[in-house]
């Protein structure tokens, strides 16, 4: 198969790559990046796209999400939820070990992942269960799940609160040089249902401080200190959790961190009206702490952006607040949501291409090959001026829980390719 | 949040649900206190009915426990001659696990005009005026710890009754001001009647945060908190504050914030003292300030009934008035479609 690329703005942080090209993917390998009307070719053409004032990069990483396959397949399948992901430009996906059942043992690994290779959209890269059944008391066997093709082990929401069993945890990843990946939200502070604030304080929603952030990411730290263990931190959300992440990686200890796309772009004040659909956990927090983390990025104090897609059925949105359950489908608006970061000069595609792409797959220790002549071609083609809008019609998720639901959008993924193939066009 | 308030008000402005005070203009809490004012004479006529809602049926929806409120609104829908029906939605339907927004699409089949409703989730009230009218007025008679916009009204009627013009007004609000929708609504609805001397005095453990963005004064000392005050509005402790570490013992809170004869002496001489109920004598109040010349405490349950009767009245006025706009607009539709 052959596929032309005419004239995108290529980005490839790896390569400190910034240039307009065109690129032939042939057979799946990037055969040629340059200029094609000069460097003749023959053969058929399978696709050609004039992709001019589009931005071509890596394809991108997936370090948080939710497929709600096995046993919720009334909020998104695996196929659907992965062709999302492809739409958003991901061609691989670190899901989260809160399916159900579990993702605690080889057999639901394999499972979902032979789920992801049938749909043929994103190749998975499992986070498997830190400890049985995510209940914070026996270790899970993850020397057999790393076996498995698990690149690290969460808990996922649920704080292990028992300190000897998470010093175990900790010791035990160690011994195996395995990853672990901490949501930091301490589990009795974080019982509330949105950010403690004024706003919260206003429409009497219980509150989740920003301590109960900052007391996790400090206990996690001086383990992964302690351990020697290599820690990343999923959906950081407050000025202080940047603040400590940053003094860490200055003390030299081996963490790395993430933020949900969501809290880049929304704060508390969203929730105004008790509008569920930015229901999510851990909590939007204010201005403050949304530019502290978009600062973050900058610095590369946080290395990725994740999607913390997690797709819904309306009625899991349909009550008071507070009985509403948590989590925003973001793969049908990661791409414009980015762009308006772009568009308020708050971060370039730069930015955003290294936190979705280069940072991210170096985290999942995944190897995207990146925009080189002779390797797979793992690619996202953006149009960054593409207008539409998200509706039943445009939505490829299943879930319901799109916060710009009938929005005008701006920006849209042209087309995503896959080891070669593509996974996604538009 | 200004969401409520475009919920709460009909296309020409007029009150179609009562959600929360926020949000509301000052002529719109003037209005619900002036007709609350007229029908408190009404309590006091032999016959005590109007027949402003006849023909009408309200339904009252507790889906948490109230005497006190649930038979002021009961009475207050009788005495404007309503159709009541007293749901005690706990134990029934929801507890055999039907959703919040079943049971209400099966209330409404049946053509209330009218819910009042009490839930433990703050938003509840808004959640259902948003998910399950057009053309149900809702009242909220208490949502979570966001609202009890009917009370804090009746505790600005009092005020107006008795002290006057709310401008020149220190009003201290004493105690759990954390779990309290009583203190949030007094406060929104003092500040839209010009009070401009707003103090809100407790621990830190029961003081939410950032409370003071909504433009009053914090005070852990209780002598400071209520020293000059004009009002002193005195909220309900309970009990399992201190099974939750937020105090250490009712007598050590009595000793720090309780109010006493002594400690009422801090404040102007001609305040009124008052209390949303039940009150905790011994906890958060000496039984010789509650039952003393200053206490208002009997004189707001009185006038609860009248406050009730005015949202009441105005809210089913707002719903009428937009029935019969949408009525008109539809009909003038039908018209153009026939030319």
């Amino acid at each position: 198969m052959r596929v032309i690329i005419r004239g995108a703005r290529l980005l490839d942080p790896n390569q400190a790559l910034d240039c307009v090209a065109d690129v032939l993917v042939r057979n799946g390998v990037i055969e040629i990046i340059g200029n094609l009307t000069d460097t003749p070719f023959d053969g058929h053409v399978d696709t050609q796209v004039n992709a001019k004032g589009m931005i071509l990069s890596p394809s991108f990483v997936d370090l948080n999400t939710c497929l709600r396959d096995l046993n919720q397949i009334q909020k998104g399948t695996i196929a659907s939820e992965t062709l999302a992901a492809a739409s958003a430009g991901f061609t691989h996906l670190c899901p989260s070990p809160d399916t159900q059942p579990c993702s605690d043992s080889g057999s639901v690994i394999s499972l979902i992942k032979s789920k992801a290779e049938a749909a043929g959209f994103c190749d998975l890269l499992p986070v498997a269960a830190l400890t049985k059944d995510l209940k914070g008391a026996a270790l899970s066997n993850m020397e057999s799940l790393s076996r498995a093709g698990c690149i690290g082990f969460s808990n996922a929401g649920f704080d292990i609160s028992d300190n000897n069993v998470l010093l175990r945890c900790y010791e035990y990843a160690a011994t195996f040089g395995l990853k672990v990946l901490v949501q930091a939200q301490d589990e009795k502070l974080g019982s509330g249902h949105m950010h403690a604030g004024p706003t919260a304080t206003r429409m009497g929603l219980d509150g989740i401080p920003i301590i109960a952030e900052t007391l996790s990411i400090s206990r996690h730290l001086q383990l992964m200190q302690h351990t020697g263990v290599e820690g990343h931190f999923n959906q950081l959300t407050s000025a202080q959790g940047v603040a400590l992440i940053r003094q860490a990686k200055a003390q030299g200890i081996k963490v790395t961190a993430d933020v949900g796309i969501a809290h880049l772009c929304f704060t508390d004040s969203a929730i105004k009206g008790y509008r569920s659909q930015y229901h999510v956990q851990p909590p939007l927090r204010e201005e403050l702490d949304r530019e502290a983390l978009v600062a973050g990025i900058k610095d590369g104090t946080i290395d990725a952006i994740c999607s913390a897609h997690q797709p819904h059925e309306s009625a899991a949105k349909c009550a008071p607040f507070a009985a509403t359950e948590s989590g925003m489908a973001v793969y049908d608006m990661l791409v414009p949501l980015i762009q308006t970061l772009v568009d308020a000069g708050e971060l370039t595609w730069m930015h955003a291409i290294v936190a979705l792409s280069s940072n991210s797959a170096s985290i999942a220790k995944n190897e995207i090959t990146g925009l080189t002549v002779g390797k797979r071609a793992n690619l996202t083609l953006i149009d960054p001026n593409h207008s539409w809008t998200l509706d039943e019609a445009s939505q490829l998720s299943h879930g319901t829980n799109q916060a710009l639901a009938n929005q005008t959008l701006k920006a849209r993924v042209k087309l995503t390719l896959k080891q070669g193939q593509i996974s996604y066009a538009l | 949040m200004s969401d409520s308030s475009n919920l709460q008000l009909t296309e020409h402005g007029e009150l179609r649900h009562f959600l929360t005070p926020e949000g509301l203009d000052r002529l719109m809490l003037e209005r619900i206190l002036d007709t609350a004012d007229s029908f408190v004479v009404v309590g006091n006529q032999e016959i005590k009915k109007v027949p402003l809602l006849r023909g009408r049926t309200v339904v009252n929806l507790f889906f948490e426990n109230s005497t006190r409120t649930r038979s002021t609104f009961e009475l207050a829908a009788k005495r404007l001659s309503a159709d009541v029906l007293t749901l005690d939605i706990k134990t029934s339907a929801t507890s055999k696990g039907e959703s919040l927004l079943d049971t209400l699409q099966n209330l409404r089949a049946m053509h209330s005009d009218m819910f009042v409703v009490r839930h433990s989730d703050s938003g509840a009230a808004h959640f259902i005026a948003e998910q399950v009218t057009p053309n149900v007025a809702i009242i909220n008679a208490g949502d979570g710890r966001h609202a009890h916009p009917t009370q804090a009204m009746l505790d600005m009627l009092t005020i107006r009754r008795h002290k006057g013009r709310f401008e020149p007004l220190s009003v201290a609000i004493v105690g759990d001001i954390s779990h309290s929708r009583v203190a949030r609504d007094q406060i929104h609805a003092l500040k839209t009647l010009g009070c401009k001397d707003i103090r809100l005095v407790g621990p830190n453990t029961l003081m939410p945060q950032g409370i003071e963005n909504m433009g009053v004064t914090t005070h852990s000392n209780m002598d400071s908190g209520i020293s000059g005050a004009d009002v002193i509005i005195m909220l309900r402790l309970q009990t399992e504050r201190m099974a939750s570490a937020f105090l250490p013992s009712a007598g050590e809170y009595f000793r720090l914030y309780g109010l006493t004869t002594a400690r009422l002496s801090q404040a102007k001489p001609d305040a009124i003292v008052m209390h949303p109920g039940p009150i905790n004598r011994g906890i958060e109040i000496e039984s010789a300030v509650a039952d003393g010349p200053q206490s208002m405490i009997l004189n707001q349950v009185g006038y609860g009934i009248a406050l009730r009767m005015a949202v009441m009245s105005m809210a089913m006025s707002g719903q009428m008035q937009q029935r019969q706009s949408q009525a008109s607009q539809s009909s003038s539709l039908i018209g153009e479609k026939k030319i």
